[in-house]
C-alpha cells in the first residue's frame, strides 16, 4: 500500500502546506520533503505556495508596531560598511566571523603606543635578569667543572693506584721475583722496584707510624723513605721509590708521626739485598 | 550580487539600502526587538558580503527573507526550548516568474491581502512563519485539532496565493 492510499492525499496537500511555511518539525520535515520530491501533485502545490509564504516576509517590510514605520538606525548601516570597507588596498582583510559588531565598539580603535621610557624599563629589566641568570649560571658552571675535574683527578688516582696495585701484583706473582722473610711479612725485589709486605702488624702508638728505610749502596747511613700504618686487618703494603738497584738493605722502625730523617728507635725488621 | 562577488563595496552598498528594510522588518516583526532586530540584519548582510557564493540564482529578495528568518528562528529558539522546525528548501519552483513577480508588488498590499484572510486562517500562518512555532505547538496554543490547523494554513496560503496573483495581474 502506497503512501497515497494510506493517507490520502488531502492529507499531505496539508502537510505540504506546513513545510513550505516552515512549520514543520524536522523530524516530519523530512519525510514530507521526500514526498514532494517523489510526487507531481505536491510538487506543484509546493510551487504554488511558496510565493505566498515569501510573500509573507515582505508584508514584515511594511509592519508597523506602533505608529510608525520600521526604521533602522543609521548606525546599523555604518557597522555594516565598517566591515565591508576596510577591505579597500591598504586596510584590514574581511572578516571570516558574521556574528554581529556590538554598537560597543568604538569607532576607531587605536594601536596601542608604549611610552619610551617604559620600553626601555622594560629593556633594561631583561637585561639586568639576564645578566644575573648569566652570572648565576657562570658559577654554577664553574663549580660544576671545579666538581667535574676533582672528580677527573680522583679517578685518575683511583686507575693509578689500582695500575700499582695490579702491577706490584703482577711483580710479587712474577717467577723472577726474590722474596725476602721477616717476621709477619717479606719484603720482595722484582725487577728494580722493591716491596714491604706486612701481616699481623699492629696499629702504632698514638702519634706514631711505621717508616720504612732504605740503605743504598755503598753508603753506612740510612735513607729515610714512606711512612705507612697498617689497615684494620693488620695489613701494610708499601712500595718503595728506591730502585732495587741502587739499594742494599731495607729496615721498618716505629717512628714519631710525620717520620724522622734518622731511625729513632729499634728497626723492627732490617733485610740486607744481595 | 555579482559585483558584490567581485568585492565591490559599492555594489554591496546599494545591495543594503535596497534590501534591508526587507531583513530588519522581518526579523522586527519576528523578534519584535529592535536591537536584535538589528544585530540580525547586520549578522545577514555580514554573510551576504563574506560569503556572496551562498546566494546563486533567482530572487535575491525571497533568499534574503529566507536567511533573515532563519537567523532570527535561531534567536527565537535560544530565547526558549521547542521542537525545531525545518525550513523549506528551495526548489527549483521558486524561482518561477510568479515568485518574481511578487517581489515587485507593493509591500502594503502584500500585507492587506494577510490583513484580509480570516483570522483562524491567519493567526496560525504569522504563528508558523514569524513565531517560528510548528503547527502542532500551533494546535496546543490555540486549542485546534492538529489536522485542522494543517489544513487552515495551506487555506490561507491559498487564498494569500491568489489575492497576490489578481494584484499583480490587474
Amino acid at each position: 500500500m502506497s503512501d497515497l492510499q494510506a493517507r490520502g492525499h488531502e492529507d499531505w496537500l496539508d502537510d505540504v502546506a506546513v513545510y513550505a511555511l516552515g512549520a514543520m518539525p524536522m523530524q516530519d520535515a523530512q519525510r514530507v520533503r521526500a514526498h514532494i520530491a517523489a510526487c507531481e501533485i505536491c510538487r506543484r502545490e509546493y510551487a504554488l505556495l511558496q510565493p505566498a509564504v515569501g510573500a509573507l516576509a515582505e508584508s514584515a517590510e511594511a509592519f508597523t508596531p506602533g505608529n510608525g514605520p520600521i526604521v533602522a538606525s543609521p548606525e546599523l548601516k555604518a557597522r555594516i560598511m565598517r566591515t565591508v570597507r576596510p577591505e579597500r588596498p591598504g586596510a584590514a582583510t574581511v572578516p571570516q566571523t558574521d556574528a554581529p559588531v556590538r554598537r560597543s565598539v568604538a569607532p576607531r580603535e587605536r594601536p596601542i603606543l608604549w611610552p619610551v621610557y617604559l620600553v626601555a624599563a622594560a629593556c633594561l629589566a631583561i637585561a639586568l635578569i639576564s645578566s644575573i641568570s648569566d652570572i648565576m649560571l657562570s658559577g654554577q658552571l664553574k663549580q660544576s667543572q671545579a666538581e667535574l675535574a676533582q672528580l677527573r683527578s680522583r679517578t685518575n688516582a683511583l686507575a693509578s693506584a689500582l695500575a700499582d696495585r695490579q702491577a706490584a701484583i703482577s711483580d710479587l706473582l712474577a717467577a723472577g721475583a726474590k722474596h725476602y722473610p721477616v717476621d709477619n711479612g717479606e719484603v720482595v725485589r722484582s725487577g728494580s722496584r722493591l716491596y714491604i709486605a706486612m701481616y699481623d702488624l699492629a696499629a702504632p702508638p698514638r702519634g706514631h707510624v711505621y717508616q720504612a728505610w732504605t740503605l743504598p749502596k755503598g753508603s753506612k747511613t740510612m735513607a729515610p723513605s714512606l711512612t705507612f700504618v697498617p689497615d684494620a686487618h693488620g695489613v701494610a703494603f708499601v712500595s718503595l721509590p728506591a730502585g732495587a738497584s741502587e739499594t742494599s738493605a731495607v729496615a721498618v722502625s716505629l717512628e714519631p708521626e710525620g717520620g724522622s730523617k734518622q731511625p729513632t728507635t729499634k728497626p723492627l725488621i732490617v733485610v740486607p739485598l744481595d | 550580487m555579482e559585483r558584490v562577488r567581485k568585492r565591490d563595496a559599492d555594489a554591496f552598498e546599494a545591495l543594503y539600502d535596497a534590501y534591508h528594510r526587507l531583513a530588519y522588518g522581518l526579523a522586527m516583526r519576528m523578534l519584535g526587538d529592535a536591537s536584535t532586530a538589528e544585530d540580525v540584519t547586520q549578522a545577514v548582510f555580514v554573510k551576504v558580503w563574506s560569503s556572496p557564493e551562498l546566494f546563486r540564482t533567482g530572487n535575491f529578495g525571497a533568499w534574503i527573507a529566507r536567511v533573515t528568518r532563519n537567523r532570527a528562528l535561531d534567536v527565537i529558539r535560544s530565547r526558549t526550548v521547542r521542537a525545531e522546525t525545518d525550513l523549506p528548501q528551495a526548489l527549483p519552483e521558486s524561482e518561477s516568474v510568479e515568485d518574481t513577480a511578487f517581489a515587485r508588488i507593493d509591500r502594503e498590499l502584500v500585507r492587506s491581502a494577510l490583513a484580509s484572510l480570516p483570522d483562524e486562517q491567519r493567526r496560525p500562518i504569522e504563528m508558523g512563519f514569524f513565531e517560528g512555532v510548528t503547527h502542532q505547538e500551533i494546535a496546543r496554543r490555540t486549542s485546534t485539532p492538529l489536522g485542522t490547523v494543517k489544513t487552515r494554513i495551506r487555506s490561507g496560503l491559498r487564498k494569500l496565493r491568489a489575492q497576490l496573483e489578481m494584484t499583480v495581474t490587474t
